[in-house]
């Protein structure tokens, strides 16, 4: 009895030892950061950077359209620029489901040798640097860079064409960077689907498409909407791929929220923007958890 | 469309023109810098004037850069070094700490029952999924509200909060798939939790422990966004010096050192990802 009491009251002072670095570390470098953004989100912008401790709401307001007072127009130009930033992210998310579908598809039906190596074959370009990877956009899409010597000395082309800094260009880089993210939910996916439905399916007269749209597509479902997850959350905030392939023409609300944190020195404002790139990714994991707990008391019943 | 796979070639044939087509996306760029890193040509890298390691030499010091235009856009050998230096600093503590909290924490979510297990899982995924620049400036507005000089050690706590998580998943894979009746019957035997853990778990999770290791270093090495908020006046890392050199123009000298940067990461990935793959 005693000694039981011991072995228990051990092992929860093991347990206390073991999570203590973990909540020390999350809790004071992770949660109380993120609580302070919240808090100056809605704190006045210093003069000369920093804050005045008093509540002001407008920095919302300068983006979602309630001005400081009558004297002030709205400027929708910060909600324009958020509203792009969803569309390129959705455009992302978009392209990179088109290509890697289909190859999704194509490394499921390998022999057990050949797909470890082509698996590795597209995990590796994850880990090479972020930059070292936009660099190579750069010097393709140029007006001087491979692509448009390629076309002129073709003769196809009389003039470069005007590539980078489009929408294109951004949509295009961030593809090309978030391909493994997308890649790999799907195949965990597809790998796993069930032939034998998709024969049946056959056998049962369904046309092609049928069978694809109303079997195949909503077996894959749950591997679709992870990489697209996957893929949405870091291409809204970026600000690297957009600086780069978007130069001045294509902001970002990540390209703002860097401005406002080392240019303008408006901390409250860039804190506020920063929120609402939060608040659109947990809006978009709370309908992912809806959806899955749904799903989820479908199939017990 | 699938019963083609067997009766027709068509599908698979298109199929695997697809997949290489897809490949040649993922590595024609990178090839295309490794090709541009060994052109002469100084002033357009899309057009071919002959064979060079002059930009490679650029790097270690052994070649002089000629005429003052190209002067200007190449940095001095030291200068690559030393950043070098402070980007290897941080990946490795950051990698260092963050195996051992990772380790720790997974051990505890794996072997322990207790109240509030749940929080605890929600709030280690929560650093992968905040994006990057949402956690730079929480940092930056912390960090600088605190006191905080910005320097190294900003960084490396930066890096720190969420290569602990990547670390916790990887080394938590290796514990769900690892038979417990060794740490039982270890505990039968009478060994103390530190020796069981010393003696028995550790050399069985050691390939996912190394992994996250390596996952935790390649990503610190790599890590622009979240750096480039925390980072003091001298405490530059290899990535934002590339960042810096490439807002002032595309020169030879970058595309040769790309090259070694892509060459590192791969061959840290490919030991990290072997190691991963093999059975427990």
């Amino acid at each position: 009895m005693i000694a039981g009491d011991t072995v228990r009251s051990r092992r929860r002072r093991a347990l206390l030892l073991l999570l203590a670095p973990v909540t020390l570390l999350l809790g004071v470098f992770f949660l109380v950061p993120l609580g302070i953004m919240v808090v100056y989100s809605v704190l006045e912008p210093g003069l000369y950077g920093g804050v005045e401790w008093t509540w002001y709401p407008f920095n919302y307001g300068r983006i979602l359209g309630w001005p400081l007072n009558d004297y002030e127009e709205f400027d929708p130009i910060y909600l324009s620029i958020f509203l792009g930033s969803l569309k390129i992210a959705c455009l992302t998310v978009l392209f990179s489901l088109l290509i890697c579908y289909p190859a999704a598809f194509w490394v499921s039906r390998m022999g057990e040798r050949r797909k470890n190596f082509v698996l590795f074959l597209i995990t590796l370009p994850f880990f090479a640097n972020l930059l070292v990877r936009i660099y190579a956009w750069l010097l393709l899409l140029r007006p001087t860079g491979f692509i448009n010597t390629l076309l002129q000395g073709l003769g196809l082309i009389a003039q470069p064409l005007d590539m980078l800094f489009t929408s294109f260009a951004v949509v295009l880089g961030m593809v090309y960077i978030f391909t493994p993210f997308m890649f790999l939910p799907i195949y965990a996916n597809v790998e796993k689907l069930d032939y034998s439905l998709v024969r049946a399916s056959q056998d049962l007269g369904a046309t092609p498409l049928q069978t694809f749209l109303r079997v195949i597509l909503p077996l894959t479902a749950p591997g679709i909407v992870g990489g697209s997850i996957i893929v949405f959350i870091p291409a809204l905030g970026n600000f690297i791929v957009p600086a780069f392939l978007g130069g001045s023409k294509v902001q970002m609300t990540g390209n703002l929220i860097e401005r406002s944190f080392l240019q303008s020195r408006d901390w409250p404002f860039g804190a506020a923007l920063a929120l609402l790139i939060m608040a659109s990714v947990v809006l978009v994991l709370m309908i992912q958890l809806t959806r899955a707990a749904r799903t989820q008391t479908k199939g017990a019943v | 469309m699938f019963r083609g796979f067997k009766t027709f070639r068509l599908w698979p044939t298109l199929f695997n023109a697809y997949g290489f087509l897809f490949l040649a996306f993922l590595y024609l760029p990178l090839g295309l810098i490794l090709l541009y890193s060994f052109n002469a040509n100084p002033i357009n890298m899309a057009v071919w004037t002959g064979f060079t390691l002059d930009w490679y030499a650029t790097i270690f010091g052994g070649a002089g850069v000629k005429g003052s235009f190209d002067a200007a856009f190449t940095e001095a050998p030291e200068r690559i070094f030393a950043v070098v230096k402070n980007s290897f600093l941080v990946a490795v503590s950051a990698a260092t700490i963050s195996t051992v909290i990772g380790t720790v924490t997974a051990i505890a979510l794996a072997r322990y029952r207790f109240v509030g297990k749940r929080f605890y899982q929600a709030l280690l995924i929560l650093p992968m999924l905040v994006p990057d620049i949402v956690l730079g400036i929480a940092l930056l507005v912390f960090f600088v509200g605190a006191g905080f000089q910005l320097s190294l050690l900003t960084i490396i706590i930066g890096h720190v909060t969420f290569l602990s998580s990547y670390v916790f998943v990887v080394v938590s894979t290796r514990l769900a798939g690892m038979d417990t009746t060794l740490e039982q019957a270890s505990a039968d035997l009478g060994a103390g939790p530190l020796t069981t853990f010393r003696r028995v778990t550790l050399p069985q999770i050691m390939p996912g422990v190394v992994g996250g290791f390596l996952l935790a270093f390649i990503i610190s090495l790599d890590d622009v966004v979240i750096t480039y908020f925390i980072a003091g006046v001298g405490s530059q890392t290899l990535p934002l010096f590339i960042l810096a050199m490439m807002r002032r123009g595309l020169r030879p000298q970058i595309t040769a050192l790309a090259v070694l940067i892509i060459l590192f990461s791969f061959v840290v990935a490919t030991v990290g990802l072997l190691l991963r793959n093999r059975k427990p």
